[in-house]
């Protein structure tokens, strides 16, 4: 029964394994040369041609957002200025990055992350919400997003509410 | 006693002498005083600059060849060699290459850079650094849009000694002042050989006043000829004179001169004049520029080039040939720039008044007017050139042809136009009027009107926002009598018909008043206004029921507010004109960061989009779609005010969003809707800017789903013809067309439209 019980048990395993091998294949993508951005989580995926209009979202097949590469590159240099300790150049950078890609939620999630560092929560999380928002049936990218918010949210004190967002689907 | 009489005459004498002198005395020191404090004064003021967004390159942006070699001709740039110098440029067929000029942006120092640039018929393709290394982005020089005096508001182009030209320096003393490096501020003898001239010719030829007088007369002076004004005018010169260097006095007058008028707007100084007359900075004229330039000092008017071109010439090639005579410049020079067209730029264009009118009232609402008196400024704003040239272009050209085909006679009809982006709320294009070279008044800031239907979707977001209406909810449109303060409102549609119980998604996009006073009236109003101040309306409108027929008043800027929180998922987007103020040696002041925070729920405002896209594919606004290229879905709304005083359009594409009025300044009846007054100049605009559909994320809370337009029942393409997409809570029941049941068919909320097209195809099939 006992023994039963367990090779079941790692049958089921292998199985879940198996699965989410076989549903790798299709979240990874191999990643557009230079689109990589150091420590972004979720790059690669369906290209946002910037300027070109949009592939049809009106009942968006799963998607996943990343930077062109010119605004990988603004948010990489962004990212240098901050570890220079150069807040307004990141801002300003982040802005340009915002010029070409206004509705890329990881644009906002980068900006909301420098938000933080700038100890202003509350656009923080207007940044994190505008970005969740952006990010509807990307999973990685809400979960990006989503981590932002509840980090928001506890740097204004609002813990309740960072719990609950922790506790959505998607992260 | 004679003696005594004589005696006491002289002592008269002496004491009235005294008492002149003194007198004299008294008013020279008052002279010196008022020239050197307002000389001071005006001396120090130098105003900020203002920028417009520095183009971004990009391969990828929609920036064809003939775009960017457009772009970089009106930054200045000139074909040849550039190895040998910045600010020139290379075009080989598709293939740029482009040595940068040193240039400062809010937030670098760029040093000159060559770099090499490839592009097509429709957009960059290539970015590569000299050392061949692929650049991912460059941007071009911040294009200078003009000046501002932050604190007082003039507008001019002021040069500091190193922007004067060797030539201009030379030039204007020779042909005004010949004598201005000896002179103490009077020239006697270059009065009395005026005078000779004068009288020899029997009129006026020449005039005596330095470059100092002329420049006392433009700061301190009436314009009338008396003595009495000719006399203060020459101790001001002297004193001016006693107490600032040639130099000073010489760049003041550069900087002062009045040169011309634009509308309402004068034209002062060497810096604005070259902005205005051929658009290019001072630096960059050629003899022939400078000496028309020289020659209108003259007679501003007398020798307008754009009136009096043949006046204009005839001046311009004698003060070559005086340039040449005086060795300035050499006579082979002065016969082939005399030979040269006077080479004006086309009017309109590079001036953006209501754009800086902005500027100025963001800067005054958000910097310390200390901070804002330093010296030397530098304004970085968000105004796009190419969408401001966009916006005044399809305002002209319609407001023309509504004219012509208007049968109101001697009134023209004005305009208004905001263009922004909806993300960040970046403001890319004002226009204030349809003369938009002037600085009149700014109807995008300042006209306040009824904005009519315009106010309809804050009713039907109010209604999706309850849970308990979508867009297949019937409403009813019906008579609607209130008695209010003793009288009877009762309002009408616009065609005086009834149109009985409609799906909200038609009442909408028909803009059915009886329809959307039932529906208001039952949310109740103080929600309506509520939504209407959460997306953006500052002022608490009057909780009036017609309130829900847009008899609210707001200016274009008020509206654009608004539509942006709808253009923007339900995100407020603080708007930004200006993005950063910086000093004179490149410290930010301040900068001005993008601001969003939710307005209202992402689903509902998703709901409410899709609505509005159909009003300008079923609905009022319909016309939008041949003005547009094929395929581009746009949301909006028309507005009317009452008699058809105001017409208004206000929408959004996947790219910007923007807000169109037209009507008269005196608020007369124009007979013109939404869709024929204000629609055409929105479109326009917007087919100009190459914008992208507007295809917004969806929300995961909704799903797509067909139902009648007419009836809003559920059906399918096949069954009904009037069949449109609508976007509802997932899962919502609706009640279904006898027999067109769309079950199975019912799109998956992950299929494009054309997935469900097919999957009900299948349907049928089966």
């Amino acid at each position: 029964m006992v023994q039963e019980y367990r090779a079941l048990k790692t049958l089921a395993a292998v199985l879940a394994v198996a699965v989410l091998l076989s549903g790798c294949p299709a979240r990874t993508r191999p990643e557009p040369p230079g689109n990589s951005v150091p420590g972004n989580e979720a790059p690669g995926g369906r290209p946002l041609s910037p300027g070109l209009p949009p592939p049809p979202v009106r009942a968006p097949p799963p998607r996943e957002n990343y930077l062109s590469p010119a605004t990988s590159s603004l948010v990489t240099q962004a990212r240098t200025l901050v570890s220079r300790g150069d807040l307004d150049g990141a801002s300003s950078t982040l802005d340009r990055a915002l010029r070409i890609e206004p509705n890329n939620p990881l644009v906002w999630i980068e900006l909301g992350r420098l938000r933080l560092a700038e100890s202003d929560a509350h656009q923080a999380e207007g940044c994190g919400r505008k970005a969740l928002s952006l990010a509807s049936g990307d999973r990685g990218t809400q979960a990006q997003a989503g981590r932002l918010l509840a980090d928001a949210l506890r740097a204004e004190g609002r813990n309740q509410e960072a719990i609950e967002i922790e506790r959505q689907p998607f992260m | 006693m004679a003696r005594s009489k004589l005696l006491r005459l002289g002592v008269a004498l002496i004491l009235v002498c005294i008492i002149l002198a003194a007198t004299f005395g008294a008013w020279i020191v008052h002279l010196d005083d008022v020239v050197t404090r307002e000389f001071q004064g005006r001396h120090w003021s130098v105003p900020a600059r203002v920028y417009a967004a520095p183009l971004e390159l990009y391969a990828g942006a929609q920036i064809s060849a003939a775009d960017l070699e457009e772009e970089l001709r009106r930054l200045h740039y000139r074909p040849g060699d550039p190895a040998a110098a910045t600010g020139v440029y290379r075009r080989r067929e598709n293939s740029f290459d482009l040595h940068a000029r040193r240039v400062r942006f809010s937030d670098e120092l760029r040093e000159p850079q060559l770099v090499s640039i490839s592009a097509d018929a429709n957009s960059i393709t290539a970015l590569k650094a000299a050392d061949g290394t692929e650049l991912p982005v460059f941007r071009l020089d911040p294009p200078v849009i003009g000046s501002v005096f932050p604190i007082h508001g003039e507008d001019r182009l002021v040069l500091s000694p190193a922007d004067v030209p060797l030539l201009l320096r030379s030039g204007i003393k020779l042909i005004e002042d010949r004598r201005f490096d000896e002179h103490h501020g009077v020239d006697a003898r270059g009065l009395a050989r005026a005078l000779w001239t004068n009288l020899r010719a029997g009129r006026v030829v020449q005039g005596g006043s330095t470059l100092t007088q002329q420049l006392v007369k433009n700061y301190f002076l009436s314009d009338e000829q008396t003595f009495d004004r000719k006399a203060t005018e020459a101790v001001m010169a002297t004193r001016l004179e006693a107490h600032f260097s040639k130099e000073e006095i010489l760049v003041a007058y550069l900087n002062e001169v009045y040169l011309g008028q634009d509308g309402s707007r004068a034209i002062h100084g060497f810096g604005l004049g070259s902005e205005y007359y051929f658009a290019k900075p001072l630096a960059e004229l050629d003899a022939g520029e400078v000496a028309m330039l020289v020659g209108l000092v003259k007679g501003p008017s007398y020798y307008d080039p754009r009136k009096h071109a043949d006046r204009a010439r005839a001046r311009r090639n004698l003060v070559l040939q005086q340039f040449a005579e005086a060795h300035l410049i050499d006579a082979a020079a002065a016969q082939r720039a005399a030979a040269a067209p006077l080479g004006l730029r086309p009017p309109g264009g590079s001036y953006v008044p209501a754009y800086l009118d902005l500027v100025r009232r963001h800067l005054k609402r958000d910097y310390a007017e200390a901070d804002l008196a330093a010296a030397g400024l530098s304004v970085y704003t968000s105004l796009d050139p190419r969408a401001q040239a966009a916006a005044e272009r399809s305002l002209m050209l319609n407001l023309q042809r509504l004219d012509a085909a208007s049968r109101v006679r001697g009134a023209h009809l004005e305009g208004a136009l905001i263009v922004a982006e909806p993300n960040s709320g970046d403001v890319v294009a004002v226009v204030g009027g349809r003369d938009v070279g002037t600085d009149g008044f700014n109807r995008a800031l300042d006209a306040r009107r009824p904005i009519g239907s315009l106010v309809k979707p804050a009713v039907y977001l109010t209604a999706l926002e309850t849970g308990r209406y979508n867009a297949a909810t019937l409403i009813e449109d019906a008579p609607v009598e209130l008695k209010l303060n003793g009288s009877v409102w009762a309002p009408q549609n616009f065609e005086h018909q009834i149109y009985g119980w409609v799906p909200m998604a038609r009442a909408l996009a028909e803009s059915m008043n009886l329809a959307t006073v039932r529906l208001g009236l039952d949310l109740g109003l103080p929600k309506v206004a509520d939504t209407l101040r959460r997306l953006g309306l500052e002022a608490p409108p009057a909780l009036n029921p017609s309130l829900l027929l847009g008899t609210v008043e707001m200016t274009p800027l008020e509206v654009i507010e608004v539509y942006t929180s709808l253009a923007n998922g339900g995100f407020r987007a603080r708007l930004r004109a200006v993005h950063a103020v910086v000093d004179e040696n490149g410290r930010p002041l301040k900068s001005f960061k993008v601001q969003v925070e939710e307005a209202a729920p992402a689903a509902a405002v998703y709901q409410l989009d899709r609505m509005l896209t159909l009003v300008t594919t079923r609905g009022t606004g319909r016309d939008a779609a041949a003005r547009l290229p094929r395929g581009t879905v746009v949301a909006g709304k028309t507005g009317t005010s009452s008699d058809t005083r105001d017409s208004w359009f206000a929408g959004f594409t996947g790219s910007y969003v923007a807000v169109a009025w037209v009507g008269y300044d005196d608020n007369r009846v124009t007979g013109l809707t939404g869709a024929t007054g204000a629609l055409p100049v929105w479109a326009d605009t917007l087919a100009r800017l190459k914008s992208a559909s507007f295809e917004p994320v969806a929300p995961e809370l909704v799903e797509d789903r067909w139902i009648g337009f007419g009836d809003g029942l559920e059906t399918t393409p096949a069954c009904s013809g009037d069949a449109v997409v609508i976007s509802v809570p997932k899962g919502a029941a609706l009640p279904a067309k006898p027999g067109c049941s769309s079950l199975g068919v019912a799109p998956s909320p992950t299929g494009t439209l054309s997935d469900k097209i097919k999957a009900w195809f299948k349907n049928i099939v089966h």
